[in-house]
């Protein structure tokens, strides 16, 4: 079972509280079973006693006191132990899976970013059925059924039997057949939650354009449209469930009757006494709680498979790039040399078809060309977010292939066309890019990047949060906030895409003009088709998949 | 978004679960109903145990003789089951029906607004709000509902049949019974401000997560791989700790009343052994082992019906944190509506005129109150083109959505005579096309993404504005061509292309007034002349008004007029910087 094999390994850690979870979960079923044969027996024996006071009343009595109060502790016990143990487990599941979602970078292209998030936050929910509600009971009822069916073969032999064969399948075969019935119902939820995210998403984050479009109306539809998927998944499901936990009460009616039968047969043919045939068909009725539990938990276990499914599928997808076994140091400096990379984006279309350039260290180079040549893709290999499938993309004399990506990313900062303005405020923003970097250093770029005065006459000044996306902040001064965080990274060398998309002319040729003493001393390199001053040193022109011309 | 007063926070939203509860008629009631008479039919089914038990006891009578009432028995449990079962099926469709309203509901209210109002809140949140907030709706319906009919019904009706057969047992039951409401009310309390707490959290974790995914290239590229995932666990704990405290309250609710269950089941048993053995004598005739069993079986089962109510107890309180949640998002939970607006289709007959625009002494605030757009006079001739420019951040895209009729203003705007805001919607909608600073692709193939506005277009409208973009230029490499799928947000394109296959949109559509904000952004200056040319084309006939900062757009246009601290300035044309490729203006 692939939801199990996603699990297991992080479920060491939290051996202890599930072992006393399942632990705390046998007391109470035993007791309550207990509870319900001792008071049976005992009453029988007292209603036919003769013997009056010399009867013992007071064992029997302070024990099932006894066995009701240790049932409500330690159910108690079992629901916050078992409940606590699942939510740790789900919080270190998001974080490995969040983990691996980085190696996955850039992600994008692989899904839509609204199944992404159902993916982490329902997916992960799902499978808490697997432990909480899905093992634990299992094996709580497996052990207390085969107790009970010992039980049953010392006392009424008769009727062992066809308890142990009523519970098994109550117990067992009942939830199996449920998971199994279920399983295109579970996917289908799974499935039609993610979609329903995603045309919600898409319908907020594209509202206006469906407004002035006047598309509104069929957005909704189509929101609509997921959403009655949804609700039919989740009623057949809740059909199958509510089939299922008749069939287990029907299963436990034939097994009361029969054990009934057995048991009065055996009164009369002086087998047992009255009170105890009496304890043990109450004992028999209490033990199958353990079975509709286990069928209101199996509900849960087929879309926790569904989502283990598309979880291990995230995990086992290839990562971007290959970590060098034996990574290298990187030597100082900010040097940069492609030699003669090839790269082919779409279905084998060439994107870059034998670049070859080198940028000396402190030098601010230029790299202009039409769009959708491939600039991109020069930054993203720069950073190696990509690999080349041929030549060599040199930082100070060495592949980056052999580097470590952690070092590699030290050295080179790429701010990405499109970078966003985090749900955060103005300084966690920019301490993404040097988490040490003291207030003044902040303003400092802030100043750069022109947004000095922008920021100190916001109300909270660097403690303002900026909205989702940054749409508090106009898409030129999101920009510059994105632009300020690259400038504040201590990489030697800064790689900036786009950086004025959206700035006005003025601002543009101001942040240009700035830009090389700003970095003063680190390289750059920047991708743009805006028209750079005189002064700002070399440009590279990029046409068909080639370094053209090389001018000052 | 104003908070709602303290008072009708308390009250929609049980008027809304109240109205939830109706919405699923039949299926409802039966759901409520079903096991009410289940529940009734315990009563024959434990006397013909205590019966049979009896019977065989006391009188020592086999099997054989015993063969009916064991026979009945059975067939009462399988009529209970059969009950039980048709109750479930009918909650599960009622359940379904309420979410699926609620759901319409939502969306439709959400899509209604105006997209500044979308735009202010954290999709991520939406989303949740629409998907797992109302889902938490489901428990109060499927279980919360028929439990509290149960509940309140059945444990009265099991203590006044037992009265007779044994009064000091049915008094035993009457007495510890009403403690638990109380105690639960108590628990319950507690339960839901936790549950609200809760809610919130779940909230923010999915927002968190939306935030951080979209954003996920920049976090690896500054190394902040520990650091994030750490961030995430850390929400993730916040909301276990926020659940742990739901759930305690809940599991502590439900132990006391255990509790007192348990006291009053053994209450009755403690009795009714005393009183076989003749040690307490409170009746005047003894106690038969059938009345005695009798008692003790229905003992529980006037509890079972509080336990359950217990047990989903915390459904309600999820309903309503969920609701809480809805209403500090939405402002206002909408009412239910009963049936979606058919989507009217466009009418094929509106004819393309060049609008005339006059907007005098317009004022627009932001969302804060500071003033954008301060007495702002401009007026526009039928087929006139118009740019006007401004630094960023200088209100260019405010001015845009309001004369795009997306967000309000003070001041007359007027479109062909017509004050704008007096202007119906849909009339509006046919008459202006105007392309956003942040255009949205949605997944979907490109010329499906084209289609946006005529979803009808044929194949070959779609090509040629799909040309007249230049998109052709870039999809025409693709192996397949216009019907490549593009993914969420677009990637996959790069910003220049994403932004052609906008202009791609605007071109299919039949409009008077053309607003376009920063229509060349992300491109070259070549493929900007380009465009520009088909743009140009496009526009002849009708009146255009562009937003930009490219002074090469800013060429093409008849005149020019800059935007600073909230005012026009007519300023003169820039020169064509591609002389030999001026389009006609």
């Amino acid at each position: 079972m692939k939801a199990l094999a996603y699990v297991l390994p992080l479920v060491g850690r939290l051996r202890g509280p599930l072992l006393l979870t399942l632990g705390l979960s046998l007391v109470t079923l035993a007791a309550g079973v207990a509870l319900l044969g001792i008071s049976g027996w005992f009453l029988t024996a007292a209603a036919i006693t003769t013997a009056g006071v010399a009867f013992n009343l007071f064992a029997p009595s302070a024990g099932v006191r006894g066995l009701s109060f240790v049932r409500i502790l330690s159910r108690y016990g079992e629901k916050v132990t078992g409940h606590d143990a699942t939510l740790r487990l789900l919080s270190s599941l998001r974080r490995s899976t969040f983990a691996g979602l980085f190696r996955l970078v850039p992600v994008s292209r692989l899904f839509g970013r609204g199944d992404l998030v159902s993916r982490l936050v329902a997916d992960l929910d799902a499978l808490d059925s697997i432990f909480l509600v899905g093992l634990g009971p299992l094996a709580t009822a497996v052990m207390a059924g085969t107790g009970m069916t010992v039980l049953l073969a010392f006392t009424l032999p008769a009727a062992a039997a066809v308890y142990a064969v009523g519970f098994a399948v109550a117990t067992v075969g009942v939830p199996v057949l449920l998971v199994v019935a279920s399983r295109r119902a579970g996917a289908e939820i799974v499935a039609s939650s993610a979609a329903l995210r995603s045309a919600i998403l898409d319908g907020i984050e594209g509202h206006q354009d469906l407004v002035l479009f006047d598309a509104v109306g069929r957005a909704r539809e189509s929101a609509e449209r997921c959403a009655g998927r949804l609700s039919a998944a989740k009623a057949r499901l809740g059909r199958m469930t509510a089939w299922a936990s008749a069939a287990v009460q029907a299963l436990s009616g034939m097994v009361l009757v029969a054990t009934l039968a057995c048991g009065l047969s055996a009164v009369n043919g002086r087998a047992i006494d009255g009170p105890l045939m009496v304890g043990l068909v109450l004992a028999v009725v209490a033990s199958f709680e353990a079975s509709a539990v286990v069928v209101r938990s199996a509900r849960g276990i087929a879309a926790a498979a569904a989502a283990a499914d598309r979880l291990s599928a995230l995990a086992g997808m290839p990562s971007s790039i290959v970590e060098p076994a034996d990574p290298k140091a990187l030597p100082p400096g900010g040097t940069v040399g492609f030699e003669d990379v090839r790269f082919s984006y779409r279905d084998g279309a060439a994107v870059l078809d034998g670049v070859s350039f080198h940028v000396a260290e402190g030098e601010c180079v230029a790299i202009k060309g039409p769009s959708g040549v491939g600039k991109s893709t020069i930054a993203q290999l720069l950073v190696r977010l990509i690999d080349p499938a041929a030549g060599r993309v040199m930082i100070n004399g060495r592949d980056v292939r052999e580097v470590g990506s952690a070092a590699l990313r030290q050295r080179v900062a790429l701010m990405t066309q499109d970078a966003p303005v985090f749900n955060a405020t103005v300084r966690n923003n920019l301490l993404i890019g040097r988490p040490d970097a003291a207030d003044e250093a902040l303003w400092v770029v802030l100043d750069l990047v022109g947004m000095k005065d922008v920021v100190s006459h916001l109300a909270a000044g660097l403690d303002t949060v900026l909205g989702e996306g940054g749409r508090t902040l106009s898409a030129g001064q999101a920009r510059r906030i994105c632009l300020a965080r690259t400038l504040l990274s201590p990489a030697s060398i800064i790689v900036l895409d786009e950086p004025t998309a959206g700035l006005d002319v003025d601002a543009e040729r101001a942040f240009l003009e700035d830009v090389p003493s700003a970095v003063a001393g680190r390289t750059m390199i920047v991708i743009t088709h805006a028209e750079l001053p005189p002064a700002f040193g070399r440009v590279l022109e990029l046409r068909a998949g080639c370094i053209a011309a090389n001018d000052a | 978004m104003t908070p709602p007063p303290a008072s009708a926070h308390a009250l929609r939203p049980r008027k809304l679960l109240g109205q939830l509860g109706r919405s699923g008629g039949v299926s409802q009631t039966l759901s409520m109903t079903m096991p009410l008479l289940a529940g009734a039919l315990l009563l024959p089914q434990a006397w013909l145990l205590a019966h049979v038990i009896d019977r065989a006891v006391v009188a020592g009578e086999g099997p054989q003789l015993l063969f009916v009432p064991l026979a009945v028995i059975a067939s009462l449990l399988a009529l209970r089951i059969a009950l039980a079962l048709v109750g479930d099926v009918a909650g599960i469709k009622a359940g379904e029906a309420g979410k699926a309203r609620l759901r319409e509901t939502l969306i439709g209210d959400m899509l209604g607004r105006s997209p500044s109002w979308t735009a202010e809140r954290a999709s991520g949140a939406l989303a949740t709000a629409v998907i797992e907030h109302v889902e938490a709706m489901d428990g109060y319906l499927t279980r919360y509902l028929p439990a509290m009919a149960q509940a309140a019904l059945l444990p009265l009706a099991f203590a006044v049949v037992i009265l007779p057969i044994d009064w000091m047992a049915a008094l035993l039951l009457l007495v510890a019974a009403p403690l638990i409401p109380v105690f639960m009310a108590l628990a319950g309390w507690g339960a839901q401000a936790a549950s609200e707490r809760q809610a919130t959290a779940l909230s923010r974790l999915s927002g968190y997560f939306a935030d951080r995914l979209r954003g996920i290239t920049t976090l690896k590229l500054f190394g902040r791989e520990a650091a994030e995932t750490d961030g995430v666990e850390r929400a993730s704990e916040a909301l276990r700790i926020r659940t742990m405290r739901v759930m305690r309250i809940a599991f502590l609710s439900s132990a006391v009343l255990e509790f007192f269950a348990a006291l009053g089941v053994a209450g009755v048993a403690l009795y009714v052994g005393l009183t076989f053995l003749h040690l307490v004598n409170l009746r005047s005739a003894p106690l038969s082992l059938e009345a005695g069993l009798f008692c003790l079986l229905m003992a529980p089962e006037v509890f079972a019906p509080l336990r359950t109510l217990a047990a989903h107890y915390h459904d309600q309180a999820a309903a309503k944190a969920a609701l809480a949640e809805l209403q500090k998002l939405f402002g206002e939970v909408p009412a239910l509506q009963s049936q979606t607006a058919p989507h009217r289709a466009p009418d094929p007959n509106f004819e393309v005129v060049p609008a005339a625009v006059t907007l005098s002494a317009v004022r627009v605030a932001s969302p804060t109150g500071a003033t954008v757009i301060e007495d702002l006079d401009l007026v526009v001739k039928p087929g006139e083109h118009v740019a006007i420019l401004g630094p960023s951040g200088s209100g260019k895209s405010t001015l845009l959505s309001v004369i795009a009729g997306l967000a309000p203003y003070e001041g007359s705007i007027r479109l062909d005579g017509r004050e704008l805001r007096e202007i119906e919607p849909q009339v509006l909608r046919r008459s202006i096309g105007a392309l956003g600073q942040r255009p949205t692709i949605f997944a979907a193939s490109m010329a499906e993404n084209i289609r946006l506005g005529r979803p009808q277009a044929c194949p070959t409208s779609v090509l040629r504005a799909a040309d007249r973009a230049r998109v052709t230029e870039f999809a025409g490499g693709l192996p397949q061509g216009l019907d490549t799928l593009l993914g969420d947000g677009g990637i996959g394109l790069s910003g220049g292309e994403l932004q052609r296959v906008a202009l791609a949109r605007i071109y299919l559509l039949e409009r008077g007034l053309l607003l376009l904000d920063e229509p060349t952004s992300h491109l070259d200056v070549l493929t900007e002349a380009r465009v520009l040319d088909g743009l140009c084309d496009f526009a002849r006939g009708r009146t255009m008004i562009v937003f930009t900062h490219s002074l090469a757009v800013a060429a093409r246009m008849d005149r020019c007029y800059r935007l600073a601290q909230g005012h026009l300035l007519a300023t003169p044309r820039p020169a064509a910087e591609w002389p030999a490729q001026r389009g006609a203006a």
